[in-house]
């Protein structure tokens, strides 16, 4: 409950018991911002202790003022926002402090590792020079030898290769990941007791995320420096923190060690976001947690718990007065080792959720719908898309004034495979594997392509004539990844569902009635349709999305990244709607994600494809618990799951290096310069992946398909890691 | 450039569930727009200027064509607000009168060289290939042309062109050469709308090509042309003026401040009010516009800092 005490008093209090050896403490953190819509409380009283060596993780949807309460530690936050509250770095204020002080502490005592790595390194300077340069301004005496050989030290030790040539590279001759490794060089050029990274993977591929997280995690320990890591996967912080705060509107809504907040969640807040993410290592049919609504508007004052216009639990008492955190009965006492932070929850109700709280009850999860064609067999049922050998090279070129063909892009290279009625077939893999291009080869279908595309029993071939074109179009929808850039924004709902039906020549009668449709259809209140789509929030603008693909009745629905721009809480919601529209309409689904926890739950087959090809294919269970092809194991084992046990001893096959660039494509197995198993090989049988391609075909009947001479090869050991 | 399109996109992303929260787009940039209190005073001073260019007519008992035979070059007095020419003409008659005029062509230039660069643009992109090449060479070389003699020759008449009263006439030669720039702007950032996702839904619908320029480029790149068209008017009276300075735009017997200022160079030392007078009234128009534009752009650029501050007002002075 809420005190009478000022803020003052509550500063001066919290102060005193700050432990002394923290680098970073934090006390009520107020952050306030101004919108059109009123002054916004971006962060409410933000408290934690750093201890030196030790990882925060910071774990919250977006607007919950995570990024907010990191700008704020770091002093970058523009000068018309209201901070209020105190920031000190061992012992010593930084809130306050201008500019130019500020400059003291930034990149030498704190340092910083923001989310996207393409953007955050000037393109006009080697990378050399950006690493120097960081060394140079916290340590002007360094002699210049001194400091090159501390760069090629520091992209050593982030795991760059010949790390004295790379010196002089630009950064645009790296890839997004080797980009974040350096800035994780700059980060930890001089040192600093204090790291903070901002969504450090968000913008990587999965396989990138984990060499990452593991050069984040060689950095953490030749440096000693505690490590606060914000993010929004819960997947990725159950390996690398020691303790968790999860932060909702603004506030920590729960605190403790990383087994207190997964095993032992006491918010329902927590719980909820726990049940709504999928796990990539089991099985599960069952339906996600959804949390209904949304955040509150921070513009107005928050009455009562801010979680309670979500929360299934919700009573009267929770409507008066915000309550505080509060330690967790049960749980150690704060300042006993161990428990750094002390299980606290800001609920009235935690004592009710004990450690076995069935997340899926609370929240009323919908149970796993059925579709009519469940129970009948994959061959018997009809196919609503086939590829067959399809191919789109792009020729490379070269030359001024006369174009010289140096190469081919093979960017989809004879890709088959079919989708059968009311099943999900999702393809996977890194990005620039062709997932997207295949995806363009089926919605952009002409006569011309090299292979066929037969969309509804219809050839591309026979394609010729707009009519039938306006069939196969009809057959077919698409759902965007950003909802937000899916939408005309001066369009509103009603405009833009009624688009594709207007196409067909329907009446308007009749439109409108097949709105109000698709607006209840879609989990859309009906008399929303008269508002434009920013009035919406990012999970039902995709619901929009989804309402408009279906307009017309398809019979496929291709997701491009359905959820990967929404928050976790949200996503499960879409998730459930997607797999409840599958079995009630009887449609099918081509989906292209890279997020394999999703591709897990929601999918039948699933296509894991690299460089352009196949290389392992097969039922979704199948290819997840038993991966023959050594990619497919790679892209599992990088997958983090929200589990920390589990997390702390899986084995991790690290890939080295990144897609090479198809110029130089290996002739035989395209995936050799990468791969674990090729490594370990002796150089006889080398030889055959070198030379050979391999098919893609099952071992036995029933199984997946894959394109691997050696499936059950051992891996080699430089390229597995575990975290005992 | 493309962040013009969407300003509210970035306000208020997240949290709109109630529906007080939401605030109407016109609403939003009408406030930014007041915030700016620069292109507000601008809006002002302009209002006054075209409100005195309608009816500034009444401030005074005489008109441009009728000489006063007892003021002949007269400073200002009770009898003559702003004096006299040394003809012995109402310099306010003449004043109101000019920047009619100048406001006029302003307007109308600014307004259909938008017009048509838009159409042009759009239609540019939309068609691409050869069209796009083709227009694309025919607007590099009018950019190439020297405008400077094409108004000489046109407004010296020897065009065949002398029906015509010489505003209008200047008004036709300005837009001729006004529209190339924002034309180059629209068709690129139609070009990068055309790659958006909502266009490519349509597109993956069966929506024909045509509908989709009307339906969804042209209403998004409106933010563009109402700035560009603010800009357009400022640049037509400044080459309205410099044209009749250098007495090859407006001819006389019609007046503009271009032409007042053009005949008082001569005399500055012994008219002064003659030269003066016009001379602020035309900084004081392309000054409103210039300062009105930088708060329009405030208004619909969603990256400017127009929102106002968290921070109380003591707090602000402990910073300063």
């Amino acid at each position: 409950m809420s005190t009478n005490i000022t803020p003052a008093e509550r500063l001066r209090d919290a102060g005193l018991y700050a432990p002394g050896d923290a680098v970073l403490s934090v006390r009520d953190l107020n952050v306030r911002f101004n919108s059109e819509n009123g002054v916004v409380h971006a962060v409410r009283g933000v408290d934690f202790d750093l201890m030196p060596g030790k990882t925060l993780g910071i774990v919250g949807e977006s607007g919950s003022g995570k990024s907010v309460t990191s700008m704020a530690i770091m002093g970058l936050l523009p000068e018309t926002a209201d901070i209020t509250g105190s920031v000190r770095f061992k012992g010593k204020e930084l809130l306050g402090l201008g500019d130019k002080a500020m400059c003291k502490h930034r990149g030498n005592d704190i340092a910083m590792v923001f989310q996207d790595p393409l953007s955050s390194l000037t393109p006009v300077y080697t990378v050399g020079t950006q690493i120097i340069e960081a060394l140079t301004v916290h340590n002007p005496n360094m002699s210049k030898q001194a400091k090159e050989a501390r760069a090629v030290d520091l992209l050593r030790m982030v795991g760059i290769p010949s790390p004295k040539d790379r010196l002089k590279a630009f950064p645009h001759e790296f890839s997004g990941g080797m980009r974040q490794r350096v800035m994780i060089a700059i980060a930890i050029a001089n040192d600093p007791r204090v790291l903070i990274a901002d969504e450090p993977t968000t913008a990587l591929d999965v396989t990138i995320q984990a060499q990452v997280l593991e050069v984040l995690h060689t950095a953490q320990e030749e440096t000693g420096a505690a490590v606060v890591m914000i993010t929004h996967d819960l997947g990725v912080v159950a390996g690398m923190a020691d303790d968790i705060m999860v932060m909702y509107a603004g506030k920590p809504v729960e605190t403790g060690t990383v087994e207190d907040i997964y095993y032992n969640p006491r918010m329902p807040y927590t719980l909820g976001l726990l049940g709504a993410v999928p796990r990539v290592d089991t099985a599960t049919r069952q339906s996600l947690v959804p949390i209904e609504g949304t955040p509150p508007n921070l513009a107005l004052p928050v009455i009562g718990c801010s979680f309670a216009a979500r929360c299934p639990l919700v009573s009267d008492a929770c409507l008066h007065g915000e309550p505080d955190l509060f330690p967790v009965p049960g749980a150690a006492v704060p300042g006993v080792e161990g428990q750094r932070l002390g299980h606290k929850a800001a609920c009235i109700k935690s004592n009710e959720l004990s450690g076995n709280a069935d997340a899926h009850k609370i929240f009323h999860a919908p149970p796993k719908p059925v579709s009519k064609f469940d129970g009948v067999a994959r061959v018997e049922r009809e196919k609503v898309l086939e590829l067959k050998d399809v191919k789109k090279h792009f020729p490379l070129l070269k030359g001024a004034l006369i174009k010289r063909r140096i190469g081919t892009v093979k960017a989809v290279d004879g890709l088959s495979f079919d989708i059968r009625e009311g099943e999900c077939v999702s393809i996977v893999g890194e990005s620039g594997c062709g997932k997207t291009t295949t995806l363009l080869e089926i919605m952009e279908f002409h006569p011309d392509q090299v292979g066929e595309v037969i969309i509804g029993g219809v050839s591309n071939k026979v394609a010729t004539d707009h009519k039938t074109k306006m069939a196969m179009r009809k057959e077919m929808q698409m759902v965007f990844q950003d909802p937000t850039g899916a939408l005309d924004p001066r369009f509103t709902v009603y405009e833009v569902l009624a688009e594709p039906l207007e196409n067909l020549g329907m009446p308007k009668a009749a439109i409108k009635k097949r709105i109000m449709e698709l607006m209840k259809l879609v989990g859309l209140q009906p008399d929303h349709v008269n508002r434009f789509p920013n009035q919406f929030s990012g999970g039902q603008r995709q619901r929009i999305g989804i309402a408009r693909a279906l307009a017309v009745n398809p019979k496929l629905v291709v997701l491009d990244e359905p959820v990967s721009a929404l928050d976790v809480s949200v996503q499960a919601g879409v998730i459930n709607l997607l797999d409840k529209l599958r079995a009630e309409l009887g449609l099918s689904y081509l989906m292209v994600a890279h997020d394999l926890s999703v591709v897990r739950h929601i999918s039948d087959r699933v296509a894991v494809m690299y460089l352009g090809k196949i290389v392992e294919t097969g039922d979704v269970d199948d290819v997840f618990d038993n991966p023959r092809h050594p990619y497919t194991r790679a892209l599992l084992s990088a997958i983090p799951v929200p589990d920390p046990n589990l997390e702390r001893t899986r084995e991790r096959i690290i890939l080295q290096g990144d897609l090479p660039s198809p110029l130089d494509a290996p002739k035989g197995c395209n995936f050799a310069t990468r791969c674990p198993v090729f490594a370990a090989l002796p150089a006889a049988k080398q030889e055959k992946c070198l030379t050979l391609e391999p098919p893609l075909a099952s071992e036995k009947e029933g199984a997946q398909d894959f394109a691997c001479f050696f499936p059950d090869g051992e891996l080699d050991a430089d390229m597995l890691v575990v975290h005992a | 450039m493309t962040n013009i399109i969407d300003p509210i996109a970035e306000i208020d992303e997240s949290r709109v569930g109630d529906q007080d929260v939401v605030i109407g787009k016109s609403r939003i940039i009408f406030r930014r727009f007041m915030r700016n209190r620069t292109a507000v005073a601008g809006l002002f001073i302009f209002v006054a200027l075209f409100l005195v260019s309608l009816f500034g007519g009444f401030l005074t008992s005489w008109d441009k064509d009728t000489i006063d035979p007892l003021n002949i070059g007269m400073p200002p007095s009770p009898d003559h607000l702003l004096g006299t020419t040394q003809a012995g003409i109402d310099l306010l008659a003449l004043i109101v009168d000019g920047t009619r005029t100048s406001i006029l062509i302003g307007l109308i230039v600014g307004g259909l060289s938008v017009l048509i660069s838009a159409v042009y643009g759009c239609t540019m992109a939309f068609f691409g290939g050869k069209v796009d090449a083709t227009m694309l060479f025919i607007l590099e070389a009018l950019i190439m042309m020297p405008a400077i003699l094409v108004v000489a020759v046109a407004t010296s008449g020897s065009g065949g062109l002398k029906d015509l009263p010489s505003w209008l006439l200047l008004v036709v030669v300005l837009l001729f050469f006004s529209w190339m720039g924002t034309a180059r702007l629209v068709r690129s950032l139609s070009m990068s709308l055309m790659q958006r996702d909502y266009v490519k839904a349509a597109k993956y619908m069966g929506v024909p090509s045509r509908r989709i320029v009307w339906r969804h480029l042209v209403p998004n790149i409106g933010s563009l042309l109402v700035l560009d068209f603010t800009r357009g008017i400022t640049g037509a009276i400044l080459a309205e003026v410099a044209f009749s300075f250098i007495g090859i735009g407006i001819k006389l017997p019609d007046v503009s401040l271009g032409v007042l200022i053009g005949q008082a160079t001569g005399q500055v030392s012994s008219f002064p009010w003659m030269f003066w007078v016009p001379l602020t009234v035309m900084f004081l128009l392309t000054g409103s516009l210039a300062m009105m534009n930088d708060g329009l752009r405030d208004a619909f650029d969603p990256s400017s800092s127009s929102i106002g501050r968290a921070k109380t007002k003591t707090a602000k002075k402990t910073t300063k």
